[in-house]
């Protein structure tokens, strides 16, 4: 079996560092739980002390005094989908970007080669970008 | 049993025992629910247990990139195919195979029970590994008292950031060991960009193609 | 052969016992199992491809569970830059899968599984 663990690692010491990285997140927790909480008491609240009293023409959808027409569940555009799509895309090129801008300015002797290697990547995610130019993916109307 | 119960209830036990519940409840009714819409939404709540999962394993850079890309970007593509196609409402599909869904569920309790005997006949059962008292790299990153800054090297702690499985998930450790020269993950970064490339390609020739109709 | 493995907790059940004051792996192990079963089990059930491809990122996800877990266990930067190429996989599959899925939707305005059957042969 081969062994995958660093053999300079202990194992069975206590995690002090690690919690210590993890405790930094602990205020993220309680504004979670405080955004939680305060949009169930709103809500909550609303319901146990607002008064409730429907009626057939409260209910019925309002659209500027016109009885609706149709389903509100239309199709959307496919434009939509394209630049949600394009969005999806550049979004794991920011991915992987980002750890290599923290770490460029500590590449040492490998700059050029790290340089190289991120403009071969942009590149040619380049040439994508410019199919999807010529397509007219990128035009609304 | 309260003192056997603290040793065994820490904090970060019990943040697991919370998020691995709720991972498993979304991932349950995200299955369960018939309208495609809700399904989403509950996969959206899934994701973001699985990210403070993430988090609790060290991989701070990999939770946020779940929750920006996950539930941020690719469960916004999913809702806007079910807008656009109007598969909003649930039961517009007939299911043609109803035996099907016995089966299937018969096969996955059988898979959940072979997996969970053989996971622990054969996954050992260790904590996780850390760096912190060898004595030979106490010089680093725990050294950082006020007057140890003088003697104490730059880039050793910067190795040391790359190195440690706590600190690994980080930009920087990401970083230093996705762009390290010496291990294997070059060739697939650059290979990436091609998948991208074809996945741009491949989606926006068959989404942005026009029908006559359509045209018309 | 390091001493970590070698001490480590094997066979029967013992090893899904608590250990003290952290999580063992084998939960992480077991909790992304589960997660991809339920996944795999939502693939079969499904009549809906869109909540199918939902299904088949659960599976994805409970597999970058899996390697990160690993990883973090046994010390070794492997496992997250494995789950960062699964999550650029999926991107791009979900690119991909979904414009199939709306070019079939325009030519037959139907996207039920039981009715794509044209290549079965």
């Amino acid at each position: 079996m081969p062994n995958f663990r660093d053999p300079s690692l202990s194992v069975m010491e206590p995690n002090v560092l690690s919690n210590s990285l993890l405790n930094s997140y602990i205020p993220v927790l309680v504004m979670g739980v405080a955004a939680i909480a305060l949009a169930a008491a709103l809500i909550g609240l609303n319901g146990i002390l607002g008064p409730s009293r429907p009626n057939p023409q409260k209910l019925s959808p309002y659209e500027c005094g016109v009885t609706p027409i149709g389903s509100a569940r239309e199709r959307f555009p496919i434009k939509f989908y394209l630049i949600a799509m394009l969005f999806i895309v550049f979004d794991i090129e920011t991915v992987f970007m980002y750890p290599w801008a923290v770490t460029y300015i500590h590449s040492g002797g490998m700059m050029i080669f790290n340089l190289i290697e991120m403009l071969l990547f942009v590149g040619i995610l380049f040439v994508g970008y410019y199919y999807v130019w010529k397509r007219g993916a990128f035009e609304w109307e | 049993m309260p003192e056997s119960l603290a040793g065994f209830l820490s904090i970060p036990v019990l943040l697991f025992l919370i998020f691995a519940l709720g991972a498993v409840s979304t991932a349950v009714s995200c299955v369960l629910t018939p309208n495609p819409v809700r399904s989403a939404l509950f996969l959206v709540l899934n994701l973001f247990c699985v990210a403070i999962l993430y988090l609790l394993l060290n991989a701070y850079f990999l939770a946020v990139v779940q929750v920006i890309v996950y539930a941020g970007a690719i469960m916004v593509l999913f809702l806007f195919v079910i807008m656009l196609l109007n598969l909003g409402s649930p039961e517009r599909i007939p299911d043609q195979m109803k035996w099907q869904q016995p089966v299937a569920v018969g096969a996955g309790i059988l898979l959940a029970a072979m997996l969970t005997v053989t996971i622990a006949s054969s996954v050992p059962s260790f904590a996780p590994a850390t760096s912190l008292p060898q004595t030979a790299r106490r010089t680093t990153l725990d050294a950082r008292e006020p007057g140890a800054s003088q003697t104490m090297d730059n880039s050793a702690i910067l190795d040391d950031i790359a190195r440690r499985p706590e600190t690994m998930g980080t930009p920087y450790g990401i970083g230093k060991n996705l762009y390290n020269p010496d291990k294997p993950w070059l060739f697939p970064f650059e290979m990436v960009s091609f998948l991208l490339l074809v996945a741009v390609i491949g989606s926006v020739s068959l989404a942005g193609r026009q029908t006559s109709e359509e045209k018309a | 052969m390091n001493p970590a493995v070698q001490n480590a907790n094997y066979g029967a059940l013992t090893s899904l016992m608590p250990l003290g004051g952290v999580v063992p792996l084998t939960w992480y192990i077991t909790l992304a199992s589960l997660l991809f079963i339920t996944g795999a089990v939502g693939v079969l059930v499904k009549r809906n491809p869109i909540v199918i491809f939902m299904c088949v990122e659960l599976m994805l996800n409970a597999s970058n569970l899996a390697l990160i877990a690993f990883g973090r266990y046994l010390g070794n930067s492997g496992g997250m830059m494995f789950s960062i190429f699964v999550m650029a996989v999926a991107a791009a599959e979900v690119a991909v899968g979904l414009g199939i899925l709306i070019s079939i939707f325009r030519l037959r305005d139907s996207i039920s599984v039981d009715e794509v059957n044209l290549m079965r042969g």
